[in-house]
Formats: C-alpha cells, sequence, structure tokens
C-alpha cells in the first residue's frame, strides 16, 4: 500500500520536554530540602544556645562564699544546673585561674573541645564534630570571667529526623505535581509545535495557487519509490501535463485570469485523478501526476482522459478559454528503474506529444536519441557556422508561361560530418533556441550575397531569395551587414530577396516594419512566405508592403479537390494585384497544379512538378539548360 | 463531563496510589504528626481516586493528552 510521504522531521521536543521538566523539579526538590533542612536545625541550634546561655548566666550569678576562690560551682550544684545525662563540660577562666567541670566525658576529648574552642571566635560554628560526636558550645565573659559551656548534642539528628519524613512526603508531592506541570507544559507546546510544523509541512510541500502538492512533495514520493525498490512488485506511472497556450492566455489577458485558468483547470484534472493517484503543481503551467501501481494500458486511458479534460473550455472573466494540454507519461520500472529519471522520461514523451501535437503521448526511448542527437546537432552547431558545414541548396521559381526560372530559393542544408545532409527541421529550432539566431541569419545572407555575386561573375544573372525569420529582423546590425557584404561582393541589391514567414511577423511589428523598411531601401525585395496560413492579420500585406507574396503549399496541394483553396488562391492572386505585388504559388507538384494557377492568373511557381531544391552546381546547370519544355504548363 | 482518558493500565496503577496513599493519609497514626501534609496526601490520594473511579485525569485533560486506547 502506498503511504503519503513526509517531510523527514526532528525528533519530538515532548520527551526533552518532559526530562527538562523533570530535571527542574528534582533541583527544586533538592534545594527545598537542603534549604528546610539547615533552616530547621539553625533555628534549633539558635534555642539551644538560648538555653545553655540562661545557664551560664546562672553560673555565673552565684554567689560565691569566700572559701570558694573559685569561680565555678561544686559538681553537686552544677549536675542540678546542667543535664548531666549527656556529656557536657565547663570550663570558667579568670585572671587568677582557671578551673573546669566535666560530666560524662574525657579529660582528654574535653582538652581538645577546649583548644577547638579556644581557636574559635564567638560568632564561628555552633556546632563542633568531634570523633563523630557532636557538640553545641557557647562562650561568655563576666568581668574578668570567661565561661565556656560545651555539651554533646543530638539535636541535628533529631532535626533530621523530623524534618526528613515531612520533606520527604512534601518532596514526592512537588514531585509529583513538577511531573504534571512537565506533562501539561510539554503537551502544550508540543502541540503548538505539531501545528506549527504541520502547517510549514503544508507551505513547503503545496502549491499556494492551487493548493496541490509542489515539487517537494514530488520529490519526496520519487523517494518512497526508492525505498521500495526491493519489492518487485510495486510499479507505476508518472505523467506530465503542459498547457499548450497558457503563455498565451498571461500575455493576453493577464497573470489573474492565467492564475485563474490554473486554479479551475487543477479542479478539473482532480476529477479525474482519484486518490491514491496524487495531482502535483510544479510551477507555471506543469503539472505532473503520480498514479502508482498503474500498468501502461491504465496510464494510457489516464493520459487520454487528462487530455480531454484539458481541452475543455473554462470560463473566465466571461471568456471561454480552451488553452489545451500536451499529456506524457512513463512508466516505472517498464521505462527506467530509477525514480530520479522517471520525470525526465515523462517530460520527454510530453515534449514529444507537444511537438507531434498529438495530445499524448507514452515514453519511448527513441525520443531519448532524438534528444541525445539534438544536443549533438546543438553542440557541433559553432563549427558547423565556422567550417560552413550550413549550405545552400536552390529551387528554382519558374515562370509557368515560358519555363524561365525568374529566381531561386537559397534554403539551408547542413551537410554533417556524420550525420550526412540535414534538413532545416532538424536543426532550425535548435538554432532558435540556441541564441545564435542572429549569427546564422548574417552566415545565410553573406552566403547567399557570396553566391550570387560568384554567379553573376559567371553570367548567370538569376537573383537568390533566402528565408529570414523575424529574429533576425530584431538584429539591429543585420542591414549595415547587409549593406556592406553587397559592397565587398559587389553585388547589386537586386540579386538578393528576402523571404519572411507570415506567422511570425507579428512580433514587434513596428520594429520588423522599420527594418524592412530600411531593407528595401537597399533595393532588397520582401516576398511574405507561407501566405495564407499565418496568424496576422491582411493588415500587413499593407504594412510590410511586401514585393511578393508566396501562396502557402497547403493551399495548392488539393487544389483540384478543395473549392475553398481555390477560392483562397484566386483571392489571394487578385489581392496581389491590388498591392501591386507579384504572387508566387508554393509547392506546384502537378500539370493539374500548374494549369488550375494559370488560369487564375498566378503565373509563378515553385514545387517539385519543376525542380526539387538541388545544390548550386546543378542549379547552375539548370539555368542554363532551362527547364524541360514538357514540365512546361504550355 | 468527565471523558475517558485514561487505559486500563494507567487507570490501576492510579487507584492503587490512590487507595494507598489516601489510607496512609488517614490511618498514619504518629508517623506524620503534621495536618498540612496529611491534607497534601489526602488531596493527592483523592485525584488518584477520581481516575480510578471515572478513568479520567484532569492534568490530561488540561494537556489534552490521552492513554486511552483509540
Amino acid at each position: 500500500m502506498f503511504t503519503k510521504p513526509k517531510l523527514t522531521r526532528q525528533a519530538s521536543i515532548r520527551p526533552r520536554l518532559i526530562l527538562a521538566c523533570l530535571a527542574v523539579s528534582l533541583l527544586v526538590s533538592g534545594i527545598y530540602v537542603t534549604v528546610s533542612y539547615r533552616l530547621a536545625a539553625d533555628v534549633n541550634i539558635e534555642s539551644e544556645r538560648r538555653a545553655m546561655g540562661q545557664i551560664i548566666s546562672f553560673i555565673a550569678n552565684i554567689p560565691l562564699s569566700d572559701k570558694q576562690r573559685s569561680p565555678l560551682p561544686d559538681r553537686e550544684v552544677l549536675s542540678q544546673i546542667v543535664n548531666t545525662d549527656v556529656a557536657s563540660f565547663i570550663h570558667v577562666k579568670s585572671t587568677r585561674n582557671s578551673i573546669s567541670s566535666a560530666f560524662r566525658i574525657d579529660s582528654s576529648v574535653s582538652k581538645q573541645l577546649l583548644d577547638i574552642t579556644a581557636s574559635r571566635n564567638d560568632d564561628d560554628d555552633a556546632i563542633i564534630m568531634l570523633n563523630d560526636r557532636c557538640f553545641i558550645w557557647l562562650r561568655m565573659s563576666f568581668g574578668e570571667d570567661t565561661i565556656t559551656y560545651l555539651k554533646e548534642t543530638t539535636l541535628l539528628d533529631v532535626t533530621l529526623r523530623l524534618v526528613a519524613k515531612r520533606l520527604l512526603i512534601t518532596s514526592v508531592i512537588v514531585f509529583w505535581i513538577a511531573v504534571w506541570l512537565a506533562l501539561t507544559l510539554s503537551s502544550i507546546i508540543a502541540k503548538r509545535a505539531e501545528e506549527v510544523n504541520d502547517k510549514l509541512e503544508e507551505l513547503a510541500t503545496h502549491d499556494s495557487l492551487t493548493g496541490l502538492p509542489n515539487r517537494l512533495y514530488l520529490t519526496e514520493i520519487l523517494r518512497s519509490i526508492v525505498e521500495k525498490k526491493e519489492d518487485n512488485t510495486h510499479q507505476g506511472c508518472l505523467f506530465g501535463v503542459d498547457l499548450d497556450k497558457f503563455k498565451e492566455v498571461n500575455d493576453s489577458f493577464g497573470h489573474s485570469t492565467g492564475d485563474k485558468l490554473l486554479m479551475a483547470l487543477s479542479q478539473r484534472i482532480l476529477t479525474v485523478v482519484q486518490p491514491p493517484n496524487e495531482l502535483m503543481r510544479l510551477g507555471g503551467d506543469e503539472f505532473i501526476i503520480w498514479a502508482p501501481d498503474f500498468t501502461i494500458a491504465q496510464g494510457k486511458v489516464l493520459a487520454q482522459e487528462l487530455k480531454n479534460i484539458c481541452d475543455t473550455t473554462i470560463p473566465i472573466n466571461g471568456l471561454e478559454i480552451n488553452t489545451g494540454a500536451s499529456v506524457g507519461f512513463a512508466h516505472y520500472p517498464t521505462h527506467t528503474t530509477s525514480p530520479e529519471t522517471l520525470l525526465s522520461c515523462a517530460d520527454s514523451a510530453m515534449y514529444k506529444a507537444k511537438k507531434q501535437r498529438s495530445g499524448w503521448e507514452v515514453y519511448d526511448e527513441h525520443i531519448v536519441l532524438s534528444n541525445e542527437r539534438d544536443v549533438m546537432l546543438k553542440a557541433g552547431l559553432n563549427e558547423a557556422l565556422a567550417n560552413n558545414e550550413l549550405v545552400l541548396h536552390f529551387q528554382p521559381k519558374v515562370d509557368m508561361r515560358t519555363g524561365e526560372i525568374v529566381s531561386v530559393e537559397g534554403l539551408c542544408r547542413w551537410e554533417h560530418p556524420s550525420l550526412g545532409l540535414l534538413m532545416p527541421y532538424a536543426f532550425i529550432d535548435l538554432i532558435e533556441h540556441s541564441g545564435k539566431v542572429q549569427d546564422f541569419g548574417r552566415y545565410i545572407v553573406k552566403q547567399a550575397i557570396c553566391c550570387a555575386a560568384s554567379w553573376q561573375k559567371e553570367g548567370i544573372r538569376v537573383p537568390i531569395a533566402i528565408n529570414l525569420s523575424p529574429y533576425n529582423l530584431l538584429d539591429p546590425g543585420l542591414i549595415a551587414f547587409i549593406e556592406q557584404t553587397l559592397t565587398q561582393a559587389q553585388l547589386s541589391a537586386h540579386f538578393i530577396h528576402i523571404e519572411l514567414t507570415e506567422n511570425e511577423t507579428s512580433l514587434n511589428i513596428n520594429y520588423i516594419q522599420e527594418a524592412l523598411e530600411k531593407i528595401r531601401r537597399l533595393g532588397i525585395k520582401i516576398a511574405i512566405d507561407d501566405f495564407g496560413t499565418g496568424m496576422s492579420s491582411l493588415a500587413y500585406l499593407d504594412t510590410l508592403k511586401a514585393d511578393t507574396i508566396k501562396i502557402d503549399r497547403t493551399f495548392i496541394s488539393d487544389l483540384e479537390s478543395n473549392k475553398g483553396h481555390r477560392a483562397i488562391v484566386s483571392a489571394a492572386v487578385d489581392l496581389a494585384k491590388s498591392f501591386e505585388c507579384n504572387v508566387v504559388a508554393e509547392g506546384v507538384e502537378t500539370k493539374q497544379h500548374a494549369d488550375l494557377l494559370l488560369s487564375m492568373g498566378c503565373h509563378i511557381a515553385q514545387g517539385y512538378y519543376y525542380a526539387k531544391p538541388m545544390p548550386e552546381k546543378e542549379m547552375k546547370q539548370l539555368i542554363e539548360t532551362g527547364i524541360l519544355p514538357d514540365a512546361l504548363a504550355l | 463531563m468527565f471523558k475517558v482518558n485514561l487505559n486500563k493500565l494507567d487507570r490501576s496503577v492510579r487507584g492503587f496510589i490512590g487507595i494507598g496513599v489516601t489510607a496512609f493519609a488517614l490511618f498514619n497514626g504518629d508517623i506524620i504528626n503534621d495536618v498540612f501534609i496529611e491534607v497534601l496526601l489526602g488531596i493527592f490520594g483523592g485525584l488518584n481516586l477520581i481516575s480510578l473511579v471515572f478513568g479520567w485525569c484532569p492534568v490530561y485533560q488540561l494537556a489534552g493528552i490521552s492513554t486511552k486506547d483509540s
């Protein structure tokens, strides 16, 4: 059974708190017992000494007969005054003599005791410990006489006995209260800490916008898979879901709309992702779903469901928004036995789905191979530019009436040293994502100009058209570069045409317009490529002031059968006439195409029917020999 | 009001202590000789007896803990 992963926490603070409280209670009890005991002992000693003081005063004040020169009364008298049951010793020291009287005490001991008292001040400790016997002493002076009274005492033992019983019981009770206090306090604090921890864990492992678990949570899931690795029956599918047009929604309607969309969509996805399956959001428009114990077949079903649920419209601020999504998934352990790479496998599958617009894809190794090839190509790009591995192939644009080659389009090919000749679709994306778009643009411009210049020297006066993306036009130095290269090659600008892909001209239209205007001023003609397929409006035709429009091949390929396409082509031809620009049909493959186009008033065509793209050498040959007459529509 | 929050072991240990301590407080003769301490022991024993009777501990209640098997 799959258990929800938890963040690993430090050991609970509770045991430590209880220990601390217990230690404090022990300490308090200890201090309390000591202080109480000392207090009781002090009080007793004080009262004992007071009693002894009275006895000394009494002795000192006994009237003495003249015969008795001694200041000390007889033993008989003394024995009535002092308690003779305990060892006691009285010593009187006067200027004339000193005399002492001892009861139940050895003379050697009394001598020792007297020495000790002599070395002490009156304020010093009232207790003398000697040979495990405890004595209390007091010294008082009356005129010339100093009387010292010492007696053995069991006072401390009695105190201890009296106090100990009560202290023991009260200590137990204090200890008991302390334990309860510790329990209560620790529980309350631990509970608070737990609440805070829960909140923090929620914050750390969940996305604040949608409330879904986040990347950290995914990491925990992947880790739990590793832990269950020994269990061979464990399996599951990891899905990557990426919205197709989320960026556009954000850009067009603002981030708050984007956020609402994400929230609404996550709710919808949750309707098909039931526990124990987990939906997570990694950020942006990227969702991850972990479906434990799913087989590949089950995964395919879920992928389709996910794709369908994302392909519904969501009403936000009165707008019906449908972004669509691409779903990719990888199965553990079939596709990878390492949980760490599971996510990248799912991602690869998702990107493949996005690229192919297929909705959803399951991971397969070819994706990785193609990714690996992409990485390799990307690494080789610099070298390719330096070693002139990127070359131009040419396809003629033919006047269908005469067979004359009016111009040629230069198409880029990569003569890769190990992979052979590569078509643009294999590497154009890489270039656009590698930050070398502008270098590449200049490279192509230079190649075309050099080629046209050499042709001119050989007497071939056919213009060469090159494709530039609007990203190239954002290169501020491009125009100066073109001008300079033209001058160096001593080539007239008429021999260079630039074709611009329409569906991307919407990018910073003002700037592009300005750049195109400058290019036109150099004398270079501008064509709009793939006309009719882009997202831009017809207004661009006016703003961009193109010299030529090239009708996209999709309209030509089924010209005979598709009435709509015929209408579009015919409209495009009329439009071109009104704007006084030339019209070229792309993708002309059959004689029927050519005939139809001619009847519609389109005279220039490009396509396999006339010639495939070919290397420079063959192109020159073709220009010299001309298009074969049987290929002409006439 | 007295929601049971003690398990059997907890309850019986407290009962044992409660009976012992209360009996000691009441019938200790001359051992303690201090009313205050006898009262303290009485309260201590009494609380434990309450725990025995109701299976409920006021401190557990305050601390929000329970040893009762859920």
